[in-house]
């Protein structure tokens, strides 16, 4: 609060301190860093660079301009109007985030083209389209926003819009949906595993950095009284992204201080300093080689921004959104094929709902894409998987998940640059928190029984300031399997616990393995090669064998049986 | 057979073939080690800039090449080490890397040479009878310099022993470490190769048009459309692509107007990236 | 006030106190320092993207009519004084820094020579407060308040040329080829009405996007198969030396003669001596016009800058015009009142590189250089004396 304080009272007393230009320079500047803020949440926080957002922005402002010039003589109605197009720019931006991210499934370069293209594509529309647009000339003659008279009133709309378009971010940067984003930047196929839409969650980032956009362009149409292509086209777009980068993408505030410096500084030098582009590319260059975090990097200022929040209390967290009844999982005949392999060979499985299970069998014989098949990310050719009475083939991973079904994979996969608080707070709000819940900062307070109980056993789980990444190997794993457990689903997956740890560590795992299989009641599905812990653990023994079902029984009687040990000493192929 | 239409036709071979080459430096780049290059075009703006510097200098024309290979392989090598090598893993990062590299060249560029065009002298000017038709001489040899670089490429890369590592290189780097391929001299190496086979392009179209620093921008963006189109990673989608960008901005300017073409393009491009990014010819 | 941790209070604070002081003192660095009473005229040409080839020969045409009239006393006492400014970004930015000269310099004049898209926004930014000279190459139809046209407009480029070509070499087909934007539109309109008038007809009229890498293979084969006796271009840019050296790398230049509204000595340098045979250009002024005043205009220009000097053209030539206008005007005005700059420009007579101008109507009345190519040289065939803007504007 003490930081947004301040920046509001430097917003409000830079036209006295600078003079008017500079006043009406910052006004025009503080649009486009709204809409480089939506750079910045984009590319920033969800991961995805957008490289079109002139489309957005320069949609609103045709529109905004149109509807000035249309109701010259009632202007209130076009003021009104303002909003609503900037919710059209905002729609768009979801409706192309959910065409392509759906199709697509990765946000990668592919995604940046295709923003590209669509910015190109507008610029060719709005250069052509004459009689709308008014051609490569622009639309000329837009009146100015009633009552302002002087260049600096704008500035003070402008920087309103600037400071709302930052509240917007801010908020949703603390809401769980930012640390969702945050998440799935980093690993997308783990935030999807926690039963969440992450196709959905990056077009509704998208879309919000549309909105902002378009609060930008809204205003920029009467600021400037015309509207080119080129508000609509690459240059704008990349300008956008290069004042985000320099000025910090990862950072609130970081694509204000990139557009209001490097963007109001190159306006001012290019006149006079001829080498200013060089310096500038340069710069850009070096920037991303050696300050990804931009010039806000420097100076480190969100780290202090949101320190203040952890002191608060815990609520209880409510119950599972889907039923938490044990449920048997089962595999009927399914096959799964890449290409020519077959990986999984008219696989059929049959799981108690309740109770320890190991899964074992040599390398390649198909027992992690078994759990990957389970959770819905190999397509089955044949075959079907249900649990319970609910069918879970063909289902996305996060619908799988919100079935009840939690994964620990091979390679530990916490989010490395969120703090431990914020992973176990995914970890409640999968299959518990309603969609729109994710817009109320107060989820990161959740807690629940058991994760009160894990971190009495584990206390660096209770650590707020540290880092996931700065936990040891041995301290991942068990931040990882806490995580799913704290799902408390009726299928627990776990993809070899104790790989990499120490005797004790081993030991630790074992002991929560058990205590969670207790407390949680359901089944729980363990893939190792160790065979003293699956003498530990199980109470039913699967061994798998070139993708179909060797071997079912009780430990001895899988250390009894001849085919078994025929295919791990290696006699049959 | 109706003149304007074996024109046409004629036009439509010389525009895939073209586009071909020119994308084939960053197919290089793009399909084997997955960066996004967009200072591509000024590549291409500095082996004009070469073939100018020939003319200039009273050399013959085939002396460019060696310029241009010696320019561009240097300055790749330079970039490469510089600003690719910290940034394989961050594609975005290198996407905004190289668009700053791309300012710089531009800006360089115009300090050597000023902002004005410059016009390369067409090597082997005047129009041939072919086909019914009169058609320009150096288009045609162009048209079969691309396919015999672009058939050349494919049959070293298949058949070599350096073609086999660096397809080890890219389907399992560090399975190809261990086996004792110098992975990082490799891929400079194929940076250098696309940086280049950019060159060579520039060199092989200046005569064609004006050369002046902005004239990369244009070749970036088609490059990335046939590649996106026709699918990274193999010589049939370098090819399936310029066929298709080629093909149809060549009918529809041939039949409708020049805007048409490039808003198909553009169309054409988007449904791609959308409906199937990875191209007519998925690499699997 | 909480404690927090030593490093980022510092680092933070460190990182406010240089970002206040750069903002604190940005105004000081930039406005500069006041000298004794100058009249400022804010030049606008282009300094940055593709149409920046022009602009050192845009600045040191302008400068030498400054030193000229400085000479001479300067206008009404004072001083001129010079502010060249980029005009060839967006037209967003180019009217920021026009209230940047009005609000910070008090400039007294505007001088333009850029694209009509930046005119229209600065007449809408300007809003006729200060007087503003548009001087290159235009469409017509400019008769805003407070503003002076010394372009060369559609009726002096296009009719006197295409009349010629249509009666002295006998074209009566007429393919037309132009970027899609205004200029083109409308001077292929106003062509339209010269051809009807000379009994010719059109043989097509085509635009290419604006803004778009453009390639002519596919339009010059079109010109091939309707073989037209001329074509009329008004592409710009890269776009016209690309058109023109793919005209003539297909040998079409040997039977159909080519008109180009915007060919100056740089296009023509691209163009390249290979490709510019059988074309045409048609403006107010070349490097080698006949006109005494032209050589005369030539000699001070090399005298001034010598070897480095930049190439000479009508896109340079019209700022040093502009500069003459405006210092014309506010002379007989008395002033930069713009209701008395307005009545006073009827009538004002003031020298250009080629010859001495009358202003009618905002406008000005021309004499004509009609030029083939040379190899990468001009060669003035036809001077067409006294043409008509066409474009008066009545109030």
């Amino acid at each position: 609060m003490r930081a947004a304080s301040l920046i509001v009272i430097v917003a409000v007393a830079l036209p006295f301190l600078l003079g008017p230009f500079w006043a009406y320079q910052l006004g025009l500047y503080a649009l486009y860093a709204a809409a480089a803020v939506g750079v910045g949440l984009c590319w920033g926080h969800a991961g995805f660079l957008p490289l079109g957002q002139g489309l957005f922005f320069g949609l609103a402002a045709y529109l905004s301009g149109l509807t000035f010039i249309a109701f010259a003589d009632l202007p209130i109605i076009a003021v009104l109007a303002m909003p609503i197009f900037a919710v059209a720019s905002a729609l768009l931006a979801y409706a192309i985030g959910v065409l392509v991210f759906r199709r697509r499934g990765e946000s990668g370069p592919y995604f940046s083209m295709i923003t590209l293209a669509l910015s190109l594509l507008a610029f060719q529309i709005a250069t052509s389209w004459n009689s709308v647009t008014g051609g490569f000339n622009g639309l000329k003659g837009i009146p100015g926003l009633p009552g302002l008279n002087d260049f600096s009133d704008v500035y003070y709309v402008s920087a309103a819009m600037l400071l709302a378009v930052l509240a917007i971010a801010g908020w949703l940067y603390t809401a769980p949906v930012g640390v969702l984003w945050r998440a799935l930047a980093q690993n997308e196929r783990r935030v999807q595993l926690f039963g969440f839409d992450t196709n959905q969650l990056k077009a509704v980032a998208f879309g919000v950095s549309g909105l902002m956009a378009g609060i930008g362009g809204v205003v920029y149409a009467p600021q400037q009284g015309i509207v080119t292509p080129q508000a609509v086209g690459f240059g704008v777009s990349a300008d956008l992204v290069i004042w985000t980068a320099v000025g910090g993408r990862a950072n609130l505030l970081g694509p204000v201080i990139g557009t209001l410096l490097v963007g109001s500084l190159t306006a001012q030098l290019r006149d006079t300093l001829p080498f200013w582009e060089v310096l500038m590319a340069i710069f850009f260059i070096v920037i991303v080689l050696a300050f990804p975090r931009g010039i806000v990097g420097l100076a480190d200022p969100l780290a202090s921004f949101l320190k203040g929040r952890r002191k608060q209390a815990h609520v209880a967290a409510p119950k599972r959104l889907s039923s938490d009844q044990p449920a048997r999982l089962v595999l009927n005949g399914v096959g799964v094929r890449a290409g020519e392999f077959t990986i999984l060979d008219r696989l059929s499985l049959d799981f108690d709902p309740t109770g320890i299970f190991c899964v074992i069998g040599p390398n390649g014989a198909g027992k992690t894409s078994m759990f990957n098949a389970v959770s819905g990310e190999l397509a089955t050719v044949t075959g079907s998987i249900d649990l319970g009475d609910a069918s879970v083939s063909g289902l996305t991973p996060h619908r799988v998940t919100r079935l009840g079904v939690a994964r620990k994979l091979q390679i530990p996969s916490v989010f490395q640059h969120l703090s431990i608080a914020d992973n176990l707070a995914i970890a409640l709000w999968s299959g518990r928190a309603r969609k729109l819940q994710l817009l109320d900062p107060r989820l990161r307070r959740w807690t629940t029984p058991m994760l009160e109980d894990l971190q009495k056993r584990y206390p660096f789980l209770a650590s707020v300031e540290r880092k996931a990444g700065e936990l040891s190997h041995g301290e991942q794993q068990i931040l990882e399997l806490a995580m799913a457990l704290l799902t408390e689903p009726r299928v627990l997956l776990l993809d070899e616990p104790c790989a990499g740890l120490s005797p004790e560590e081993t030991t630790a795992v074992i002991g929560i393995v058990r205590w969670a299989a207790q407390r949680l009641g359901g089944a729980i599905i363990v893939i190792e090669h160790d065979m003293s812990l699956v003498k530990e653990l199980a109470e039913v023994v699967y061994v798998l064998h070139n993708g179909t079902l060797l071997a079912k029984g009780s430990v001895a009687a899988i250390q009894a049986d001849a085919a078994v040990r025929a295919v791990y000493v290696g006699g049959e192929k | 057979m109706d003149p304007l239409i074996v024109t046409q036709a004629i036009n439509l071979v010389y525009a895939v073939s073209t586009l071909a080459v020119l994308a084939l430096g960053l197919a290089v780049i793009f399909g084997l080690l997955g960066v996004l290059n967009i200072a591509h075009g000024e590549f291409i703006m500095i082996g004009a800039y070469c073939a100018y510097v020939t003319q200039s200098g009273h050399w013959p024309y085939l002396a460019a090449v060696p310029l241009t290979l010696i320019v561009c392989g240097i300055l790749g090598w330079a970039v490469e080490w510089i600003m690719i090598r910290p940034l394989y893993r961050r594609p975005f990062d290198t996407l905004v890397a190289t668009w700053g590299l791309s300012l710089l060249l531009r800006k360089i560029a115009e300090a050597i040479f000023g902002l004005g065009f410059y016009s390369v002298n067409i090597p082997l000017p005047g129009t041939v009878h072919f086909l019914d038709t009169e058609y320009p001489i150096y288009r045609l040899l162009l048209i079969a310099v691309s396919l015999l670089i672009v058939v050349g490429l494919v049959i070293w890369y298949g058949g070599s022993r350096t073609g086999s590592r660096i397809r080890a290189m890219v389907s399992n780097p560090d399975l190809a470490q261990a086996q004792g391929i110098s992975v990082r001299r490799l891929a400079a190496g194929t940076f250098i190769v696309g940086t280049c086979l950019a060159g060579l392009g520039g060199v092989m179209l200046a005569p064609l048009i004006p050369v002046q620093p902005f004239m990369g921008l244009d070749y970036v963006l088609r490059a990335f459309f046939v590649l996106i189109v026709g699918g990274l990673g193999s010589v049939s989608g370098l090819l399936s692509g310029a066929a298709v960008i080629g093909g149809v901005d060549s009918i529809i300017s041939a039949t409708s107007s020049a805007t048409d073409g490039y808003f198909a393009v553009l169309v054409l491009s988007i449904l791609f990236l959308w409906l199937r990014p990875r191209g007519i010819v998925a690499r699997s | 006030m909480s404690i927090r941790k030593q490093g980022p209070t510092r680092r933070t604070l460190l990182g406010a106190a240089a970002a206040g002081a750069a903002f604190g003192t940005m105004p000081g660095l930039i406005r500069p320092a006041a000298a004794a009473n100058e009249f400022k005229i804010g030049l606008f040409i282009a300094l940055s993207g593709p149409a920046s080839l022009f602009g050192p020969t845009q600045r040191a045409c302008a400068e030498l009519a400054t030193e000229e009239i400085n000479k001479a006393g300067g206008i009404l006492g004072r001083q001129i004084k010079l502010i060249p400014t980029d005009a060839g970004g967006p037209p967003a930015e180019t009217t920021k820094s026009a209230i940047r000269l009005m609000l910070e310099e008090n400039v007294d004049v505007f001088v333009g020579s850029h694209d009509s898209a930046t005119r229209e926004a600065l007449v809408g930014t300007i809003k006729g407060k200060v007087p503003y000279v548009y001087t290159p190459v235009y469409e017509g139809g400019e008769c805003s308040f407070n503003t002076y046209v010394t372009a060369d407009t559609p009726e002096q480029q296009i009719r006197p040329s295409l009349t010629w070509m249509m009666k002295d070499k006998g074209a009566k087909s007429i393919y037309m080829i132009g970027d899609d934007y205004v200029w083109p539109r409308k001077c292929n309109e106003q062509a339209k009405k010269y051809i009807a008038e000379n009994g010719g007809k059109v043989a097509a009229e085509e635009y290419v996007p604006f803004g778009a890498p453009n390639k002519f293979e596919e339009v010059v084969t079109r010109i091939k198969s309707a073989k037209p006796d001329a074509v009329l271009i008004t592409l710009v840019g890269a776009d016209n030396v690309n058109f023109n050296r793919t005209f003539a790398g297909f040998g079409l230049d040997k039977d159909i003669a080519r008109l180009s509204l915007l060919l100056e000595e740089n296009t023509l340098h691209g163009v390249g001596a290979d490709s510019s045979k059988n074309l045409y250009s048609c403006m107010s002024y070349y490097e080698n016009a006949p006109s005494a005043a032209a050589k005369k205009f030539k000699a001070d220009y090399m005298a001034k800058f010598g070897d480095k000097a930049p190439q000479l053209g009508r896109i340079g030539a019209d700022c040093y015009e502009g500069v003459y206008c405006a210092s014309t005007l506010v002379t007989k005005a008395g002033g930069t009142d713009a209701k008395k700059c307005m009545a006073a420009s009827e009538g004002i007579t003031f020298p250009t590189a080629s010859g001495d101008v009358t202003m009618h109507g905002r406008h000005v009345d021309k004499t004509m250089f009609l030029a083939d190519c040379n190899g990468t040289e001009f060669n003035i065939i036809k001077t067409f004396a006294d043409i008509k803007s066409g474009d008066e504007c009545k109030a």
